[in-house]
């Protein structure tokens, strides 16, 4: 593993590779953009790309028919309309169907109802869904300029794009079935929960069961995972949620891992219920002998540690404990947050120890996967972060140097976070480096980065060499100020600001440079603090400038400074001032 | 730091011994066994308990009933009244002798002042026997009421083991991070020793009954719906992340059909069922034809170029062969007539 090199994602010209967190995503997703442009217009116009080549034929870069080839208003050909996924087409013609007087078929029907259901009302997307990961469906779209309607997130139930409406066409449907067996009303209900309509899927379950028909597991999950919407209050969640487990168990349908997922989602919601739930449902899987996956580790690790500050408790560490052990398939699509949210309470918890170990635990086997570029870069982050607070100032610089840029970009965070570190290990002569890191990653123009630099590094006062480091990086920051570059206007002064400049400035000796920058407080309408005045005051003692000890003077009693008396004696004290200077 | 602590914990005097604790779990691991043990079944024999402000009352309670009964067993058998406060203060004291010598093991064995740290557990252990004595000496008179109406909470040792270490727990993460012990070693010991656990805890009993086994295999006959194809899909989708290096890639172009498969395979995507001999050698295909003449060398010279031809199937050939025959059967005629 190379440290220095970016995400293979991002190796492909050196000046491309990008330098912060923005520019990477920024960069991951229009890569992206680029592929779904070019499917795109393979698939609109696929008479230019007739001609096969390749030999043998690379079926997945050639573009798909998936125009219906049955024709006729029959029944095969609704089913053709299903398999393809065409949400409109296929009621359509259920419609001429019904309307021709043709009788469909129960499991036809049912198809079409599970069509339906899943997508809600929206319709659906005719091409491969994603083969990369990150959220850039969005921009995907977008970019491509597609005209189909907005794309169901097909993330699951919480994120569905579009609502239930009332009476849509799958309700309209499901009233003019002749008969409806238990997969009708499952999948009505898995799709009412999945589109927001809870309470109507409530009612069509209390329907079910006086239809006497059996209730499959999926639809009890979604029913679980549709409670927070249906109660409001925590004792009457957990109490809805305990009648939906012993219906389960007396209509005998075994309950699966995510039932269990779905009970402690629906706990995390529930309070102080919650905690004292939480381990007795773990432990209703451990008697069933069900392996709890990456999910409900999240689902615990929530209720326990994010909700409320608890103090501390050993689950964090049992939980890592059976991480630590295992290499985990994705079985839960809330596995994708385990990390994530692990590592946000060793960073509340202030543990160091515990962080390594959720890294060894993510090293393990394919357990990195879980984490998507985004997670990563966040995940990481706030393991830096961690660091600097925890460690020594030379392991925190060690993986300074190793993490970035091949494992994340430093935040602005993270940024300050390590020069506090550097301050607390006395160690500012390291600044000036972090400036150049900080201009490489875009930071330069960062008011409170700025600020927190200029103050550190103006002090206290340091040795030569630092003292001239320091200068520079002032006078980069000064022209961070003055000039403008490209389209960006120059940032605004502030008052400390200046003041830090000028003390730089004035320690080296630099005394054009440093009146310069004091003339800038009166444009920016500001005014120098003592300090400010009287390090010039040394600073043009050590250069034997007695004019601009008196341009001071002068800028001091025009600004009607209180101190302007005091700076004039000590002027006259420590110069030797011709008359006329008097 | 360590004063602060025990300041905050003067209010609840009782729970001073849990600051004596504290200090003990601080030293190493190895030596801390002993002292530490040793506390904690001095607090157990002490019948103490740490608890916080809420359970002050019954705490403070509960010691009263304990004096109190040792003061009712004094008061009905006369000749045993002496003997009850002696008892206490003889109880008191060897208890003290002990606390002392286990304190100065463990101040020995931090990394502050020996002597400091020693004087703060003492005055703070003298603190709590003041308290005590305070206690015993009050209200005998209206214990019978207050016992009556008192509910004793019970404790096991191990429990109350778990309730100190948590407090002593408390009390650390306050101190700062490089006096923190080591908990998190992966030892069974300690995990026990938190008020929640992953471990222990009873389950729901929801599910008790056995599932039956043979129902649920039969039901996923039926083909997959299309919520089962998504959910798969989703899940899939979990673990894809972008390839990390170059082999990755060339194993997600493998899979899809853009790469081709190493060790090559001459025959990918051609899908011809029949062999190479069957090819080649067509001469059985000229049964039918005169054995001599200008048909068979025509035809010899037709096997020949088919053998050689690796774009027609063995079929397509198969079909020449036999439009030749219908074709010269045809014309047989014509040519008899010649």
């Amino acid at each position: 593993q190379d440290p220095t090199a970016a995400h293979y994602m991002f190796q492909d010209d050196p000046y491309l590779m990008p330098r912060n967190s923005a520019n990477a995503r920024l960069l991951s997703l229009s890569k992206e953009s680029g592929r779904n442009a070019a499917k795109y217009i393979i698939k609109q116009f696929p008479q230019y790309f007739d001609k096969i080549l390749a030999e043998p034929n690379v079926p997945c870069l050639m573009p798909v028919t998936l125009t219906p080839q049955l024709e006729g208003v029959n029944e095969e050909a609704l089913r053709e309309r299903i398999n393809l996924r065409m949400v409109k087409a296929s009621v359509d013609l259920f419609d001429q169907l019904l309307q021709a007087g043709t009788p469909v078929s129960l499991e036809t029907t049912n198809s079409l109802l599970d069509l339906l259901c899943f997508y809600g009302d929206g319709e659906s997307v005719q091409e491969e869904q994603r083969e990369e990961k990150e959220d850039l469906e969005e921009s995907g779209v977008n970019a491509s300029e597609q005209k189909t309607p907005k794309r169901p997130l097909q993330r699951g139930p919480r994120s569905s794009g579009s609502r239930w409406r009332e009476n849509n066409d799958a309700e309209r449907i499901f009233k003019i079935m002749p008969e409806r067996n238990a997969h009708s009303y499952c999948t009505m209900i898995r799709g009412m929960a999945k589109h927001g309509a809870s309470a109507k899927a409530y009612d069509m379950y209390t329907e079910l069961l006086n239809e006497r028909h059996k209730v499959d597991v999926h639809t009890f999950n979604a029913l679980i995972a549709a409670v927070p919407f249906l109660k409001d209050k925590s004792p009457e969640r957990w109490e809805l949620v305990k009648v939906f487990l012993n219906h389960m168990v007396q209509q005998e349908v075994p309950p699966n891992l995510l039932t269990f997922n779905a009970v402690l989602k629906t706990l995390r919601r529930c309070g102080g219920i919650g905690r004292s739930m939480a381990i007795s449902v773990l432990k209703e899987m451990e008697a069933l002998k069900i392996e709890p996956s990456l999910a409900t580790y999240e689902h615990l690790l929530f209720i326990f540690y994010r909700a409320v500050d608890l103090g501390p408790s050993s689950i964090i560490s049992e939980v890592l404990e059976d991480v630590e052990k295992r290499s985990f398939t994705a079985q839960d699509p809330d596995d994708a947050n385990f990390f994530a949210t692990a590592m946000q309470v060793c960073c509340d918890l202030k543990d160091i120890k515990l962080a390594y170990r959720l890294n060894k635990a993510m090293e393990k086997g394919d357990n990195w996967k879980f984490l998507d570029m985004s997670q990563l870069n966040s995940y990481w982050s706030k393991f830096f972060s961690l660091l600097c607070m925890m460690e020594q100032i030379d392991v925190v610089l060690k993986w300074y140097r190793e993490m970035p840029p091949s494992l994340f970009y430093p935040s602005p965070k993270n940024i300050v976070d390590l020069l506090q570190a550097l301050d607390a290990a006395n160690h500012l002569e390291a600044i000036p480096s972090v400036w150049e890191d900080m201009k490489l990653l875009g930071f330069n123009r960062r008011q409170d980065l700025l600020e927190e630099i200029l103050s550190l590094m103006s002090r206290d006062t340091h040795p030569e060499e630092t003292q001239l480091a320091f200068a520079k990086c002032a006078e980069d920051i000064k022209n961070v100020h003055e000039q403008s570059w490209r389209e960006q206007a120059p940032l605004a002064w502030t008052g400390s600001a200046l003041g830090h400049v000028a003390v730089l400035f004035s320690r080296v000796g630099r005394t054009q440079d440093a009146w310069y920058v004091i003339e800038r407080f009166q444009q920016a309408n500001r005014i120098p603090t003592d300090r400010v005045m009287d390090e010039f005051l040394n600073c043009a003692k050590q250069t034997n400038s007695p004019d601009e000890a008196i341009k001071l003077v002068k800028l001091a009693v025009s600004l009607g400074l209180s101190s302007a008396h005091r700076l004039k004696s000590r002027a006259e004290k420590e110069f030797e001032l011709s008359e006329s200077q008097r | 730091s360590t004063s602060s602590v025990l300041s905050t914990e003067k209010d609840k005097s009782t729970t001073s011994t849990g600051s004596t604790n504290e200090v003990a779990s601080k030293s190493p691991e190895g030596a801390a066994e002993t002292p530490k043990q040793k506390l904690l079944n001095i607090i157990g024999n002490m019948k103490v308990e740490v608890t916080t402000k809420k359970k002050f009352q019954q705490l403070k309670t509960q010691e009263i009933k304990k004096q109190a009964t040792d003061k009712l067993e004094g008061l009905d058998s006369r000749s045993s009244t002496f003997q009850g406060p002696a008892e206490d203060a003889q109880r008191s004291k060897p208890l003290n002798r002990e606390l002392v010598e286990a304190v100065s093991a463990v101040a020995s064995s931090l990394p502050r002042s020996k002597e400091q740290t020693e004087s703060e557990l003492l005055a703070q252990l003298r603190r709590h026997e003041e308290t005590t004595d305070k206690q015993r000496k009050g209200g005998t008179i209206n214990i019978r009421n207050v016992i009556s109406e008192m509910s004793i909470k019970r404790q096991s040792p191990a429990q109350r083991g778990v309730m100190i270490s948590n407090r002593i727990s408390l009390a650390m993460e306050e101190d700062g991070q490089r006096l923190k012990p080591d908990r998190l070693s992966s030892r069974s010991f300690d995990s026990r020793r938190y008020f929640l656990s992953l471990r222990e805890g009873k389950r729901l009993n929801i599910f008790t009954k056995a599932p039956p086994e043979t129902e649920s295999a039969l039901k996923t006959v039926s083909s997959p719906t299309i919520w089962d194809l998504e959910f798969a899909k989703e899940i899939a989708a979990v673990t894809d992340q972008p390839p990390r290096n170059g082999f990755e890639e060339m194993i997600q172009w493998t899979k899809e059909g853009i790469l081709w498969e190493f060790p090559i395979d001459n025959e990918a995507g051609m899908d011809d069922d029949a062999e190479f001999h069957e090819h080649i050698f067509l001469e059985k295909h000229l049964k039918d034809f005169p054995k001599e003449g200008p048909i068979r060398h025509f035809m010899e010279l037709v096997i020949c170029g088919l053998s050689k031809n690796p774009y027609l199937s063995v079929k397509q050939k198969i079909e020449h062969i036999e439009w030749f025959r219908n074709y010269f059967d045809e014309k047989e005629e014509f040519l008899q007539e010649m």
